[in-house]
């Protein structure tokens, strides 16, 4: 497990010692960002996923700049079509890299940025699909950043389905693999998330172990703190709203390799 | 107080004395009502059509409305009548007259109004309207079928004039208004029509259902029909310009939503976006959906138009699915005053109310400020959810929602079942609270329509509540303390003789008041033509004023308040000592 981790952040996050072969035309993506010129923008970041499909950081960014295009266009939360460019895009990378683990990734989270533009029905069809890609990215490669992004997404079902305790169960995995590794600021997330899957599964004492155990490890967290301070019906709004599908869910991964 | 007022010739003799004050104290009401169903002979079990066919269960599932009420003085008694209807295949509709004591009497076989549940047609819905003026409410019956039109013919009975009418067109019609979209004082009628006009009964292909769960296009659309006069209407949908809606249409709500003097229309859609028409005054409408509502994915069931803020501006109600597994919230548009509207729902209190189905709002305390009934629930049954069964289907790669044969059966499954009805008091126009279970309207049946109406004349609102495969409910009005009030009873000259679409505007101490008269907004359920108000503590209205269709504005000058006027266009106030307002 370990192992995984280390070789995770080799991916997304350390910085190598030649530039590698996506990075000068992802750069360029980023500079037609800053000027908000979004077809010429998205063009090179396609161009840097599809030399490096597997690249976190590269999946990541394009879908924000996705986001930020359909944002500004369409105020609020863009419009569904804002969001097919990048999941056709994305289709078409796994479709020539099938093993491309973190390109699975980010074509779950293309999903589910797509969520909060879409009607109630779809929603569900949406977050289905992106559940699919999280596995697939799983399968390939176990990671902590899988297991976690997979359990959160459970938690974001409504009761009836279910899929509360599977989410746990992949947060207790993702758990787990970061108390094997060195300890991470965005780690405070899965205390965060396995209290909320605890809570949501009506064990109610283990969500506490699980949030105060969370703020002896991270005790600025404010979500932590917000948590533990409240109790019945409060605790249960703060919990539902975290958890409220019609909310934008941050699927930003810039925290796995931007130093606080 | 109540018994006093019970019948019309008392109003009039009231109306010589001293204005009557009630003892409101001030202190908010408590808005109470006694459910006496039974007791008043006004319940009867509704069934929805049970389809043949293997794929029958899930037909069934599609089409659980049917259960329908309308309210009409059809033998012009001065009691508000009601017409219920049956779905299932030989079912009788009911007409229950109005005895004048709270309790009724089925006498739809005697009227001759009972049928139209053959085995190709279902009945859907239904309203009352004088579409020949001749001072009787006339029947119209909607069904996934062809509609039935019975002209009144004054004793008691009615006669079936389909055939003369020009209501030939098959259509899945859900919902019916009856409104003068022309202002040619004749009233048109508009039908909402569900599944597109494939005859479900007769299944040819299994392509039927909605190709897709937030956008669908495949629905039936609306169809208007224009009033020659002669007891024949033509259909003038395309020309009117609503050929292009292709929506799911499940209610219609036509009111002037922009004060210029014409008829405006609301389209509440299942699986996809409203629309909203607005009239162009030359028997065309524009659909402005885009700028002044914007374009929504959400499950419109219900429309109903009343001013809740009292700003002199008509809003607009619509109810939505908002629950454990669908959070799309209902709309509570208000109106902005330039043809866009704002959904306040969420700001007011009234976004959640599960699944939801009619709405209609009412001064039920008579404190000037309408309230808001809503029901809800789709399916009761067994502990078994029928969500997660659903869900494996819905999430299926490349399912075809269209094709009737990739839907699950429900059997005897819940779905949205079980949900306790919302009442929500008005706190003067800000916010609502809701009372439903202080009330006493918080059953937990499959409701669908609701009619609003004064059954007993005593100025207090009571509701008629239908259900889906259940039995319908009669609530009596019983709040106690409640403020007084004014009813208007208009009958149009010039204008159509029911006086759709006028206005009448109120004025009592600070507060101005607006009511519309309706052809049949909210879904599945007609409520009675005259206007309602509560007006608090005031014991008179300083000011009344109607607009009526013609374009005609009348100032009637200060009324008493706790009884009935009767106004006729042209003549003012009339007082007359018959119970049609016609002498």
């Amino acid at each position: 497990m370990r192992l995984t981790i280390v070789a995770l952040l080799l991916t997304i996050g350390t910085a190598p010692a030649e530039n590698p072969p996506g990075e000068e035309v992802f750069e360029q993506g980023i500079r037609a960002l800053a000027s908000k010129d979004w077809d010429r923008a998205l063009g090179y970041l396609e161009a840097a996923l599809t030399a490096e499909p597997d690249n976190m950081r590269y999946g990541s960014e394009y879908r924000q700049a996705v986001l930020r295009r359909a944002q500004t266009l369409h105020p609020k939360e863009g419009q569904p079509q804002d969001f097919e460019r990048a999941l056709k895009f994305f289709e078409r990378l796994l479709t020539k890299c099938p093993t491309a683990a973190n390109a699975h990734l980010n074509y779950g989270f293309a999903y589910v940025d797509k969520i909060p533009a879409a009607g109630a029905i779809t929603q569900v069809i949406l977050a289905n699909t992106a559940l699919g890609e999280f596995t697939r990215s799983l399968e390939l490669n176990p990671s902590w950043i899988g297991y976690y992004t997979r359990g959160v997404s459970y938690l974001f079902w409504p009761k009836i389905f279910g899929r509360a305790k599977q989410g746990v169960s992949d947060l207790e995995t993702a758990l787990q693999m970061q108390k094997a590794a060195p300890k991470q600021p965005y780690h405070v997330r899965t205390w965060i998330a396995l209290g909320d899957g605890y809570w949501k599964t009506d064990e109610l004492d283990k969500a506490h172990s699980a949030w105060q155990e969370g703020l002896k490890q991270f005790p600025e967290s404010v979500a932590l703190q917000a948590r533990l301070a409240k109790n019945g019906d409060d605790l249960k709004d703060l919990v539902e709203s975290s958890l409220d599908p019609n909310k934008r869910v941050d699927t930003n991964l810039k925290d796995l390799w931007v130093k606080p | 107080m109540g018994e006093a007022l019970k019948h019309p010739v008392a109003w009039i003799a009231l109306a010589a004395s001293p204005i009557v004050v009630l003892g409101w104290s001030g202190t908010a009401p408590k808005i109470k009502f006694t459910e006496v169903g039974q007791q008043s002979g006004a319940t009867y079990q509704h069934r929805t059509r049970r389809f043949q066919g293997p794929h029958g269960d899930v037909l069934r599932m599609f089409t659980s409305g049917g259960a329908a009420a309308a309210v009409g003085d059809y033998d012009g008694d001065g009691f508000d009548d009601i017409f219920v209807t049956d779905s299932d295949t030989g079912r009788r509709n009911h007409l229950l007259h109005n005895n004048g004591n709270f309790t009724f009497t089925d006498v739809a076989e005697q009227a001759g109004v009972a049928g139209g549940n053959d085995p190709l047609s279902i009945v859907s819905d239904a309203i009352f309207f004088d579409y020949d003026n001749d001072g009787r409410q006339d029947l119209l019956v909607a069904r996934f079928g062809t509609p039935i039109l019975y002209h009144n013919e004054g004793n008691g009975k009615f006669r079936d004039v389909t055939a003369t009418s020009g209501f030939n067109k098959f259509g899945n019609t859900i919902a019916v208004i009856a409104f003068d979209y022309d202002n040619d004082g004749l009233l048109d009628v508009m039908f909402g029509n569900y599944f597109k006009p494939v005859n479900l009964l007769d299944l040819r292909t299994p392509y039927v259902l909605p190709n897709d769960l937030d956008n669908a296009v495949n629905g039936g659309g609306v169809t208007l029909w224009r009033n020659l006069g002669n007891g024949r209407f033509v259909d003038v949908t395309e020309k009117a310009g609503f050929g292009k809606h292709t929506g799911w249409t499940l209610d219609i709500g036509h009111a002037d939503l922009n004060n210029d003097g014409f008829q405006d229309v609301y389209l509440a859609c299942d699986y996809g976006t409203d629309r909203i028409f607005f009239n162009n005054g030359d028997g065309t409408f524009r659909d402005a959906t885009e700028k002044s509502i914007g374009f929504d994915t959400r499950k419109g069931m219900n429309v109903d138009i009343a001013d809740y803020d009292n700003d002199g501006w008509l809003d607009i109600y619509v109810t939505n699915i908002t629950d454990e597994y669908m959070k799309e919230c209902n709309m509570l548009w208000h109106n902005n005053h330039d043809g866009t509207f704002t959904d306040v729902s969420k700001e007011t209190n009234t976004c959640a109310t599960l699944w939801g189905w009619a709405a209609k709002f009412g001064d039920f305390d008579n404190d000037g400020w309408p309230d808001l009934f809503v029901v809800n629930g789709l399916r009761s049954g067994s502990k078994e959810n029928y969500i997660p069964v659903l869900l494996n289907m819905i999430t299926k790669p490349g399912i075809d929602f269209t094709d009737i044969r990739s839907w699950p059966n429900i059997g005897n499954m819940t779905w949205s079942g079980y949900q306790k009805k919302k009442m929500f008091r008005n706190l003067a126009g800000g916010e609502f609270a809701e009372i439903s279970a202080a009330a006493g309207v918080d059953n937990d049946l499959d409701g669908r329509g609701i009619a609003v109406a004064d059954f007993d004349n005593d100025g207090r609102l009571d509701l008629f509540q239908t259900n889906a495969d259940q039995r319908s409910l009669l609530y009596r009005g019983v709040t106690q303390g409640g403020g007084n009030w004014v009813q208007f009873q208009l009958t149009g000259t010039k204008s159509n003789r029911d006086a759709i679409g006028a206005r009448i505007r109120i004025r009592t101490g600070g507060l101005t008041q607006i009511r519309e008269i309706d052809g049949g907004n909210g879904y599945a359920g007609q409520s009675m033509k005259r206007a309602h108000f509560g007006i608090g503590k005031a014991t008179a209205v300083e000011d009344v004023e109607i607009r009526w269709p013609s374009g005609r504005v009348e100032k009637i000058g200060s009324v008493a308040a706790n009884r009935l006027h009767r106004i006729v266009e042209g003549q003012g106030r009339v007082r007359e000592n018959d119970t049609n307002g016609n002498k």
